[in-house]
């Protein structure tokens, strides 16, 4: 979510510190930082809101509150803290909540005699700073309420609406294949499943309830009587609705967590005085339908559970100044709290909430670091690891090297039922059939690797119908494949096993690689290991492996005497990390090699 | 004839081994539960509302024919079933185990993501087993594994379903012989947290009596820092020109 720094400025008479100041507190005590940018002399950061928070904090208001709490730095004023009133109201405007489950809380303004025209420079900017676009005063005040304090609005062009004695909204289940042409001129067909707000005289539908305007009811310059709206949806409703339709909004993003209905007053009351700001024109009067108005919460806590928690040695006067910095009312016998939990505050309902709340506004550095008391009971010895490890040893005693092939196969007994890519979607019934497949691979970089043969082992998963098996299996170029169930093993403790001593990896190109055998006779008594030294730094940086592969001794003939000189047989391994290597670099290194060789009396067979 | 007579190690059996013995030490228990889970298990039990994103079709894997049956997205419904199993043979708290395995997530791969990778879980149970615990025990963990080097690791608040409070865990490693892509930089490690009052609840245990911590952080990630791996897809690779390094 797009934060502004400059609209965060406005709850605050004290100035904030610099973007990364704000973006620290955040980090270490609210929410993570995305990204932050500098756009036209402002910081908009990019706030990650947690899910727990998706309730309350998707508001420029939040993130100020939050804020404060962290730093200290007192609010000019909480607007969810006034009291508000719907008054007067109207019955010019007829509501009804066919489903009072999905659908809280509605409300609604009848506003007469507006200007719609162009939003103020600032509006404007507020608006274009977090990457939003100036429609209108109108529709821009309601964007504007919902980035301020999180309740989306709607406005509906009341001339447009039909009227008989005054003008009539539906909340109902949408019908399947019902249409609506939307703000965003594209046509929604709805399903049964959705809910919309219809006209009551005409039952034409006029939104899709939380998320998309219709277009013919939309708010133009022509506009001069209006229908504001601010509802309550349910989130689970809205989170379908949205993605059956591919059509996620503003709106719908904060429906979808789930969020007070209380907030609706607000949210309508700020929308409409701005309204009369911005266009001018007057309130009609308002309409209110709230069924089952949302409860007074609390949770209580003591200080002494908060310690135990978190392992600090927190005071009284601790826990209560960062519920106080947190704007948590609360009472205090004792060392006991109880908390009355504002009402946009949804996700805390447990004690351990308000834990949190404690420890990240003071800061998770303040926990100290404390070591674990000694285990009364020695650990057990897991029988399907301990087996596995067994196992893992002997074969890599024989030789064979571990890896890890996929679970998704082409065939199997079971199947798995969305894959995102649709390729191997059965789950494996062996391992032989993939470490098949990855000998076949390895086969060609042998030379690469020096091995003289490929042999490979897993110890892995397998599903067939009855359930699932843990299997060992081997291959090799010359060997017929392997595999068993890996049996648990009861053990009294694990053994010590070696681990890998490797430091570094080292990435491996992705190329070609050629292979040049080269065999000289060398002097009785040369030593392979110095010559191979003197061949390497010959032969240059293509050179990725160079290895003796025989060696044998004769007679020289051309003495004639009898002296015994030495053959020695190396293989070479050319590669380059950038590209494929042509016969043409291969053969310039070799030509070093053996002008070295030359050099050294070496006598290349 | 140059061959080594002995076969290699991959990585990842390799870290799970050294984690194992780091962990024993400490009095963990290593357990295991099965890949192929119950909604249950993954989800419900460890508190994931119905209706939590996390289970809509896109990220976990289902089973075909077989209605409530997932791969598991993370190695946390061990800790359930641990517990219940536990419970279930007279054997209250304390608790301590550690669960490396498998887990699966239905999405694109990329060198960054993997649609099956590794993950290790703890777990610590008891009358008093405190944030500041799981602080002591992550920081002997991550100096034991980067030896030589100091570590230091700072938690940031965070979200999980199942841990409350619940935290994002970073490390920075300090010192000469630190890789230069690692010195001195803040790493996203894990997540962790004070397990859910609900999650004990629905093993069995009392949580008015019993706390505890847990974390569960990705292997391959950790492997990938502790050798500079730079493709996450090697793991499954069964290239040996990736595993005969190691």
């Amino acid at each position: 979510m797009k934060i502004s720094r400059a609209w965060l400025q406005t709850f605050f008479d004290a100035p904030l510190p610099d973007a990364a100041a704000i973006g620290d507190a955040l980090t270490f005590h609210a929410f993570e930082i995305e990204s932050t940018e500098n756009v036209a002399g402002d910081d908009i950061l990019d706030v990650k809101v947690t899910p727990n928070r998706g309730h309350d904090a998707l508001s420029h208001h939040a993130i100020a509150k939050e804020l404060g709490a962290i730093l200290g730095i007192p609010h000019k004023s909480d607007p969810l803290q006034a009291v508000i009133s719907l008054e007067p109201k109207t019955d010019a405007v007829k509501v009804a909540i066919e489903n009072p489950d999905l659908c809280r809380r509605f409300t609604v303004a009848l506003i007469q005699g507006v200007h719609v025209g162009p939003s103020p420079d600032w509006l404007r900017e507020r608006l274009e700073s977090i990457g939003q676009r100036s429609i209108n005063n109108v529709v821009d005040a309601t964007n504007f309420v919902m980035f301020n304090i999180g309740q989306p609005l709607h406005a509906f062009d009341a001339g447009k609406l039909s009227s008989q004695n005054g003008h009539s909204l539906i909340v109902r289940k949408a019908k399947d294949k019902e249409k609506m042409l939307g703000l965003d001129d594209k046509e929604y067909i709805l399903t049964g499943a959705m809910l919309a707000i219809a006209d009551g005289h005409t039952n034409e539908v006029v939104s899709i309830a939380g998320i998309k305007g219709g277009k013919p009811t939309g708010i133009d310059e022509t506009t001069s009587a209006l229908i504001l709206e601010a509802a309550n949806w349910d989130g689970v409703l809205i989170r379908k609705t949205s993605q059956v339709l591919k059509l996620r909004t503003d709106a719908s993003e904060r429906f979808q967590q789930v969020i007070s209905p209380e907030l609706a007053a607000y949210g309508l009351h700020a929308a409409a005085n701005l309204i009369l700001e911005l266009a001018g024109g007057e309130i009609v009067g308002f309409v209110d339908e709230y069924p089952m108005p949302q409860g007074k919460r609390e949770v209580a806590v003591s200080t002494e559970k908060v310690n135990h928690v978190l392992g600090t040695e927190l005071s009284v006067e601790d826990v209560g100044n960062a519920f106080t910095r947190l704007g948590l009312p609360h009472a205090q016998v004792g060392d006991h709290f109880t908390v009355t939990v504002p009402f946009e505050r949804l996700d805390i309902t447990i004690p351990e909430d308000l834990i949190e709340e404690v420890a990240r506004v003071l800061g998770y550095d303040k926990i100290p670091t404390l070591d674990l008391p000694p285990f009364p009971n020695a650990p057990e010895v897991n029988a399907n690891y301990y087996a596995a490890e067994q196992t893992r040893e002997e074969l890599m005693a024989k030789g064979y090297s571990e890896v890890y092939t996929s679970v998704f196969a082409d065939t199997g007994e079971r199947a798995v039922a969305n894959k995102v890519d649709s390729v191997h979607p059965y789950l494996r019934s062996n391992l032989v059939d993939g470490l098949t497949q990855a000998l076949r691979r390895n086969v060609h970089n042998k030379d690469l690797l020096g091995l003289t043969e490929v042999r490979l082992f897993e110890i892995g998963t397998v599903w067939t119908k009855k359930g699932e098996e843990m299997h060992a299996a081997t291959v090799g170029e010359k060997e017929k494949p392997e595999e068993q169930i890996v049996k648990p093993e009861a053990g009294d403790t694990y053994n010590t096993l070696a681990l890998s001593i490797a430091a570094r990896y080292q990435s491996f190109s992705k190329y070609p690689f050629i292979v040049r055998d080269i065999a000289l006779w060398v002097p009785k008594g040369s030593d392979p290991d110095a010559v191979l030294q003197i061949i390497r730094a010959a032969a240059g940086a293509l050179l990725v492996r160079a290895e003796l592969f025989d060696t044998f001794e004769k007679g020289d003939p051309s003495t004639g005497s009898g002296q015994v000189k030495l053959s020695l047989a190396f293989r070479l391994v050319f590669q380059s990390l950038e590209k494929t290597l042509t016969d043409i670099e291969a053969n310039a290194a070799m030509e070093n090699v053996y002008s070295e060789a030359k050099n050294q009396g070496w006598e290349v067979r | 004839m140059q061959e080594t007579n002995r076969g290699h190690i991959h990585p990842i059996s390799s870290l799970i081994r050294e984690a194992n013995q780091i962990f024993y030490a400490m009095g963990f228990t290593f357990a295991d539960g099965p890949l192929l889970e119950s909604e249950w298990y993954n989800f419900d039990a460890l508190n994931v509302p119905k209706d939590h994103p996390a289970r809509d079709m896109q990220d976990t894997f289902f089973i075909k024919d077989e209605p409530g049956c997932v791969l598991r997205t993370h190695t946390s419904p061990v800790q359930v079933r641990y517990m219940e199993s536990q419970m279930k043979a007279g054997m209250p708290p304390p608790y301590r185990i550690i669960v490396p395995g498998k887990v699966f997530r239905n999405e694109a791969t990329d060198i960054t993501h993997e649609a099956e990778f590794f993950q290790i879980e703890g777990l610590a149970v008891g009358e008093d087993i405190s944030l500041a615990h799981l602080k002591g025990t992550l920081a002997h963990f991550l100096k034991e594994l980067f030896k030589g080097a100091s570590v230091e690791i700072r938690f940031r608040p965070s979200f999980f379903p199942f841990t409350e409070p619940s935290v994002e865990v970073d490390m920075r490693v300090v010192g000469p012989h630190v890789p230069e892509k690692l010195r001195d930089t803040w790493i996203e490690m894990m997540g962790a947290g004070m397990v859910h009052p609900s999650v004990l609840k629905n093993a069995g245990v009392d949580p008015e009596k019993y706390q505890g911590f847990a974390f569960g952080m990705g292997l391959d990630r950790l492997a990938m820092l502790r050798w500079g791996i730079d493709d996450v897809r090697l793991m499954h690779s069964a290239d040996l020109r990736f595993v005969n390094q190691f």
